[in-house]
């Protein structure tokens, strides 16, 4: 009873608009109240205890650190250079303009952690080009949105770290190389419709026989930009440094290469970085803090073991039970963004995870890869809302090239859903 | 970029600064520097610079709340948007207000209730385990802050109660950063001064 009230305070709220933190909290404290009707303060002193160790947890400290090398990168103008040197590895047949914008979103997703600062930073240089060599606004708001997508999967990303903080035996270092292989499946799962559709609707053909910029000078110029994933990964691999400490390096030489090297940004800018960032990190965190009041509240009500023993009961097999999840994690991630999906549903998955023997980190991969999608399929789509906005175009006009994009990646998916080596490997042999 | 092909090139207004905002980027800026120095002390000395890292947990948690506050004036916390841009102007203003209401009474309620935990904190004189200073000088900042979350909530309901703000209706100046808001107002405005300066390099 207590926990029905629970869960329709928090779906309630949340689908009247209220913020998603909020609602997490105002459930969780209700259901508290409702529970000890007869301690000091009907028990909810709990909930300061809770918020707080929440978000009090040194591993999270890589992701304020990581959404700040995001934000820092965004604006350090290595995205311009790496779309310059792309192209004159591809050349500009029909098709390869898409390839460009993919690869580029990959390799900065092997420095920020953040999709939607990823699709700002590459929409905002490619989208244009895209425009100018005659590929429709609404197709590279969708390649461009569904490209940041990988982001999430590709190391550093944000939703590991979080990811990592609430599910025991699941380190960053093993997250992190497991989602290596599936990021770069991912990858290729765009790569493919994008040219295909490209080349069956003859587009992006005005600009084909223009040169391709000089292959050294652009490599050259892009090197700067290139090195960073070579220093955050290659530096966590070799032990030199923990998580947080390498995206603080990466600051750093992040700052170096936007203020002496590219000299793209200044003192203001530096402002507006820090800024974004804090904003970015504290929405994130106070619903960490706030979905651990909520989690608290489900974990006294003893919910969750009902609902396993429940689904037990039904005598369902792993693959219909993976299946299902998938669906419903589809659908809300339509709505939801990746971290509130993780922090709501996480609490009542991990008795399941145990219940199935599923490895967690190989759910971590998948349920990450399920959640990229929900962040590009419309109506509520976080990256391909920052890149129609970059395009100038609606959301429902992106309807007919993301479909294709977004069945795609469902089957990079499913790869990696039936091949768990995929994901694991890697993390194996590095010996996390 | 493509400023010409927006249908909206006029740059958003720059924000106002806030305090809180002040508090949680010096913050960040201190992490920054607290997670350097440990690198550096590490690798040319023995010596563990640990103990900071109860220092960094506990910026890490006045951050939070500090720049909630600034998020909560300016409207970008994470929320489900979608009944707002389908709903009429007047269901907009109804739910508005609603979300800050909500949100302003759970923030007085969240503070009154840490109050009580820092008080207890106070009287008892707990330390921080590695350096051992009071702990309420570094939890207080949690009730402080929540606070004036709450204040920012109701000063929010005010504005859409007057009509001199409708949250969802203006993308480049509400929504939060995470759904494309914020970012993109910093895009328009970044873009704004490359045109003005004609510098795209």
């Amino acid at each position: 009873m207590i926990g029905l009230i629970l869960f329709v305070a928090f779906f309630g709220l949340m689908f009247l608009g209220v913020p998603i933190g909020v609602a997490l909290g105002v459930g969780g404290m209700v259901a508290i109240m409702l529970e000890n009707p007869d301690t000091l303060l009907w028990g909810t002193l709990a909930a300061p205890q809770n918020f707080h160790a929440g978000i009090a947890k040194y591993p999270l400290l890589a992701l304020p650190m990581f959404v700040l090398v995001g934000s820092i990168f965004d604006r350090s103008g290595v995205a311009r250079r790496m779309v310059n040197f792309a192209i004159a590895c591809t050349g500009r047949g029909p098709g390869m303009l898409p390839v460009v914008a993919i690869l580029v979103a990959m390799v900065l997703g092997g420095i920020s952690g953040s999709g939607p600062a990823n699709a700002a930073a590459v929409g905002g240089v490619m989208i244009a080009a895209m425009a100018r060599a005659g590929y429709p606004a609404p197709f590279s708001a969708s390649v461009v949105g569904a490209a940041a997508a990988t982001d999430v999967l590709i190391p550093p990303s944000i939703a590991f770290i979080v990811y990592s903080v609430i599910v025991p035996g699941a380190s960053v270092p093993a997250l992190f190389a497991a989602g290596m292989f599936p990021g770069i499946l991912a990858g290729l799962a765009l790569i493919i419709p994008a040219i295909w559709l490209s080349r069956h609707h003859g587009l992006g053909t005005a600009e084909r026989d223009l040169p391709r910029p000089p292959f050294w000078k652009s490599l050259r110029e892009a090197s700067w930009g290139l090195a960073a994933p070579v220093l955050i990964l290659g530096g966590m691999r070799a032990g030199w440094f923990t998580p947080t400490e390498a995206a603080v390096v990466a600051v750093l030489y992040g700052l170096f290469v936007g203020i002496v090297i590219h000299r793209s940004m200044g003192l203001r800018d530096l402002w507006d970085t820090f800024r974004e960032a804090t904003e970015i990190s504290a929405v994130i965190m106070l619903v960490l803090g706030l979905a651990a009041i909520f989690a608290y509240a489900v974990s006294t009500l003893g919910m969750a073991d009902p609902l396993v023993e429940a689904i037990r009961g039904l005598g369902w097999s792993s693959a219909l039970t993976l299946t299902l999840l998938a669906v419903l994690l589809l659908i809300v991630g339509m709505f939801l963004d990746g971290v509130s999906i993780f922090l709501i549903f996480l609490p009542l998955l991990l008795p399941l995870m145990k219940l199935y023997q599923w490895d967690p980190v190989w759910f971590g991969v998948l349920m990450t890869m399920l959640v990229a999608i929900g962040q590009f399929t419309p109506p509520m789509a976080v990256n391909l809302l920052v890149s129609c906005r970059i395009a100038g175009v609606r959301i429902e006009q992106t309807v007919p090239w993301v479909g294709w994009l977004v069945f795609s990646f469902l089957m990079a998916t499913v790869l990696v859903a039936v091949f768990p080596e995929l994901a694991l490997w890697l993390p194996r042999s590095l010996g996390y | 970029m493509s400023s010409s092909t927006e249908p909206d090139a006029t740059p958003a207004p720059r924000a106002p600064v806030m305090i809180e905002e002040i508090i949680a980027v010096a913050c960040m800026v201190v992490l920054v520097l607290l997670t350097l120095i440990n690198v550096v002390i590490r690798y040319f000395t023995d010596a563990s610079f640990a103990a900071t890292e109860e220092v960094s947990i506990s910026l890490m948690v006045v951050m939070t709340v500090a720049g909630a506050c600034a998020a909560a004036a300016r409207d970008r916390h994470i929320r489900i948007e979608y009944f707002y841009e389908t709903g009429s102007a007047a269901r907009r203003k109804r739910l508005a207000l609603l979300s800050a209401a909500v949100t302003c009474v759970f923030f007085v309620v969240l503070s009154a209730l840490s109050a009580r935990v820092v008080w207890d904190e106070y009287h008892y004189q707990e330390t921080t385990m590695a350096l051992g200073l009071p702990r309420w000088w570094f939890t207080v900042w949690v009730p402080a802050m929540c606070l004036v979350l709450a204040l920012r909530a109701a000063a929010v309901a005010r504005k859409v109660r007057r009509g001199l703000m409708l949250p969802g209706t203006q993308p480049a100046a509400a929504g939060s950063p995470l759904t494309g808001g914020a970012h993109a107002a910093d895009l328009d405005r970044s873009q704004a001064r490359r045109d003005a300066t004609g510098d795209d390099r």
